[in-house]
């Protein structure tokens, strides 16, 4: 089967040049809402995914869903030091230790710390609430790819905090050597700007757990405990000991599965995103079956030719498609290009699970491209089937006598 | 006018393109719609709330402290002595119209996660507080003498199906005690308010964390929720609240309710941000895929025009026709996708399936108005280039002119 040269398209689209760049831009407008949308779902995922190792488990009161709800007894936390199977300590690197970091060596890895929540503005006057960790000196070494990328570690009991480096200038006070402020009484000295490996503790502020605990008169109490184990052996026996002894009243989940479980608002970003991009494609769509209807009708003597010529039905159906799809795949290709210009924003996010800001840095990874794919075939296809199936079902001989 | 009859018939000339076009604005319009009524519905909703001159005091240290009962006596003494007198006494006993306000946040009977709203209360005063929210007033007798009892919103008892005698359950996650409650009343309002909230005694949860639990977290409010005479006076109530628990280890942020609410919607500031982009790009692809189907009907009629001038119809009457024809075609699908969308949440009640994040949800008269008229402003910037086009063209070549 003969099929219609290629060139006849290209030519077609280059002879009317306006239409097809203006639906190009169309298609390429959209495509770019939707990826900059789902560039944060997918930032919003691989930083919950990146922020759960799979040895260490998250130990909160039975009956709390998340960190901020959570709180028990320090005296809870200590005994929990006790248990077997806690892994130890690493020696500190030389730029570690250059930086202040914690002496954590054969010491064992857990982490019993207490978080505070308190509003605060943003650089711009807006407010929203602001995590903020009463972190021990396991804390850094419970966190992936945990670095100070400027000043130090800071010393605990003597007010002073560390700031992500995420968090810099979206709130006022949070540059190395500025104060902090909370409110009156709560004044913390910024030493160092840390990043955690796009995890959640990038959203969060650090200061020692005995200030924040004198900060919040809250010194009986710690939110969650950090354990890593071991091995995946005793990783099961903490579990099993945690949760089967009653008087803690404590629930150890592992802590993969906790930030699996921190999905609501990914869901909610999935469900946004997926209405603007379904609705986005149906506009788009009509816009390119417009144009495409167009030249069908400016070309019927054409088609009438070729029909003439011996192209059959499949082939000239197959042309107009094609056509089409290459609108908007120009488009769409347009528009997944301009979202990554987005790639170096972070969006702060409120995270419904925690009730406090997220700040995720936008990720292109797999799933916007995959939108943007889905919603170019969509456009392309649809918008130029119903055109392409009028082309083919044209009378030869009336489509010849057609002015 | 009398040029009408001749506009439509043009606007249904190529029904397919114009309803393409109608449609594409339409589902736009509903996008633009859903998107800017996230938002909107909520500063709509909290204009409502000015009039009634509530404040509310939370801890100055955020959402996840407490503030100690005894507030509850002691704002209205604080308002007293300083002279302010800003807190409404009810007429018949003399009494504050004060209330704790304590977001106990449980699941609902085994639910996985519950997605309505519930508050400790005092049963005394809150339907002094909140005149806008109607009960029975047996009810409401039960509900003050009962103490177990709740009384739910309409639409939680109707999305719930529950009915006055029923039980109540609430499991706690931020508190350890689990609340057994029995339904005594149903409360309605106006239709913009959360009709899916459950007040229930303060008392009872404080008087199970004293017997249950050793007192753990008892004693404590999450706010404080008070009704005041005018708004000068409430500027002054909250800063004489402030100033006096500043010194001491409790410190309180009071605001209005107003500006309570609004720190949510700040929260999710950056979505905003993007949202609002997502309308622009929609309006502007509007305006393109108009432009685009209005060039194309005026390219076909070039030598229909070239008639209508040579039989003496002036450039100006051209340029009205095919003007009023793009606002005409843009205006029906604007006001298919703004009014219609209106139309449609108002008999369709999403707020089941939004997990909780907006209990109501409607599109305010303003935005569907503004989305109107951007629809036929785009019509009128679409229709522009192609009715210069037509009506300037020299009328020997439009009649030479071969489509």
């Amino acid at each position: 089967m003969a099929f219609v040269p290629l060139k006849y398209n290209f030519r077609n689209l280059s002879v009317r040049w306006p239409t097809t760049l203006l639906t190009v831009m169309v298609s390429a407008i959209v495509v770019a809402c939707s990826c900059v949308l789902f560039g944060l779902v997918d930032g919003l995922m691989y930083s919950q995914a990146v922020s759960g190792d799979p040895l260490t488990l998250l130990v909160m009161r039975k009956g709390a869903d998340n960190e901020t709800s959570s709180n028990f007894s320090i005296q809870t936390a200590q005994d929990l030091a006790t248990l077997k199977g806690i892994a130890q300590g690493r020696a500190r690197t030389a730029e570690e230790a250059q930086k202040g970091f914690p002496d954590l060596q054969d010491k064992p890895l857990i982490s019993g710390e207490l978080l505070n929540i308190p509003v605060m503005s943003r650089s711009d006057g807006s407010r929203v609430n602001l995590t903020i960790r009463g972190a021990t000196s396991a804390s850094p070494y419970l966190r992936p790819k945990f670095e100070i990328v400027e000043g130090r570690y800071f010393n605990p009991g003597t007010r002073e905090c560390i700031v992500s480096r995420s968090l810099v200038s979206r709130f006022p006070g949070t540059r190395l050597g500025q104060q902090f402020r909370v409110s009156d009484k709560e004044v913390y000295n910024v030493v160092g700007i840390f990043t955690a490996g796009s995890s959640a503790a990038e959203s969060e502020v650090w200061t020692g757990r005995e200030d924040l605990a004198a900060n919040t008169n809250n010194d009986r109490s710690v939110s969650s405990t950090r354990i890593r184990a071991e091995d995946n052996r005793s990783l099961e026996a903490l579990i099993d000991s945690i949760t089967n002894e009653s008087r803690f009243g404590l629930l150890p989940k592992r802590e993969s599965v906790y930030y699996q479980s921190q999905n609501t608002t990914a869901l909610f970003l999935t469900v946004i995103g997926t209405v603007i991009a379904v609705l986005l494609t149906i506009g788009a769509l009509f816009a390119a079956a417009n144009t495409m209807f167009a030249a069908v009708k400016s070309r019927t003597r054409e088609i009438g030719t070729m029909r003439a010529l011996g192209f059959s039905r499949t082939a000239i159906l197959m042309s107009f498609l094609l056509e089409s799809v290459v609108i908007t795949a120009v488009g769409g290709a347009l528009g997944a290009l301009v979202s990554l210009l987005f790639s170096n924003w972070s969006f702060g996010i409120s995270d419904f699970s925690s009730f406090s800001e997220r700040v995720i840095q936008l990720r292109f990874g797999v799933l916007p491209f995959a939108v943007a794919l889905g919603m170019t075939l969509a456009m392309g296809v649809f918008g130029g089937l119903f055109p392409a199936i009028r082309a083919v079902r044209l009378d030869v001989v009336k489509a010849l006598r057609e002015l | 006018m009398k040029f009408l009859g001749y506009i439509l018939r043009n606007a249904r000339r190529n029904p397919v393109r114009s309803l393409l076009t109608i449609g594409s604005i339409a589902v736009c319009g509903f996008l633009a719609m859903v998107l800017l009524s996230l938002f909107s519905t909520n500063t709509e909703v909290r204009s409502t709330l000015v009039p009634f001159n509530r404040v509310i005091t939370m801890s100055a240290q955020g959402f996840t402290q407490p503030v100690p009962i005894a507030l509850v006596r002691e704002i209205p003494a604080i308002d007293d002595r300083s002279g302010i007198h800003a807190i409404v006494h009810r007429e018949s006993d003399d009494k504050p119209l004060v209330s704790p306000f304590s977001w106990y946040g449980g699941k609902f009977r085994g639910e996985s996660a519950t997605f309505f709203a519930q508050f400790g209360v005092d049963p005394d005063t809150l339907f002094d507080i909140y005149p806008e929210l109607t009960i029975a007033p047996d009810q409401l007798q039960a509900f003050k003498e009962r103490p177990d009892g709740t009384v739910i919103g309409r639409k939680l008892a109707e999305d719930k199906k529950l009915s006055v005698g029923d039980s109540f359950e609430l499991k706690g996650e931020i508190y350890p005690f689990d609340m057994n409650l029995t339904v005594v009343g149903i409360f309605d309002g106006p239709e913009k308010r959360d009709l899916r909230t459950c007040y229930f005694n303060w008392n009872f949860l404080n008087e199970g964390l004293k017997r249950d639990f050793q007192g753990q977290g008892a004693n404590n409010s999450g706010t404080v929720l008070m009704r005041c005479k005018s708004d000068e006076l409430v500027t002054k109530l909250c800063a004489a609240v402030d100033e006096d628990t500043k010194s001491s280890d409790r410190a309180t942020k009071t605001q209005t309710e107003d500006a309570f609410v609004s720190q949510f919607s700040e929260m999710i500031k950056d979505l905003q941000t993007y949202i609002n982009m997502v309308g622009l790009a929609v309006a502007f692809s509007l305006l393109v895929i108009c432009g685009v189907a209005m060039a194309m009907s005026m390219r076909e009629r070039t030598s229909e025009v070239a008639v209508l001038r040579a039989i003496g119809f002036q450039k100006g009457q051209i340029l009205f026709m095919v003007l009023t024809e793009a606002v005409l075609i843009a205006g029906i699908g604007g006001f298919i996708g703004t009014f219609g969308t209106m139309l449609l949440f108002k008999f369709w009640d999403i707020s089941p399936y939004t997990m909780g994040f907006f209990p109501f949800f409607y599109i305010p008269t303003t935005v569907a108005v503004t989305g109107f008229l951007v629809s036929l402003l785009v019509g009128l910037l679409s229709g522009l280039i192609p009715a210069f086009r037509a009506s300037s063209l020299p009328v020997i070549d439009g009649l030479r002119k071969v489509v």
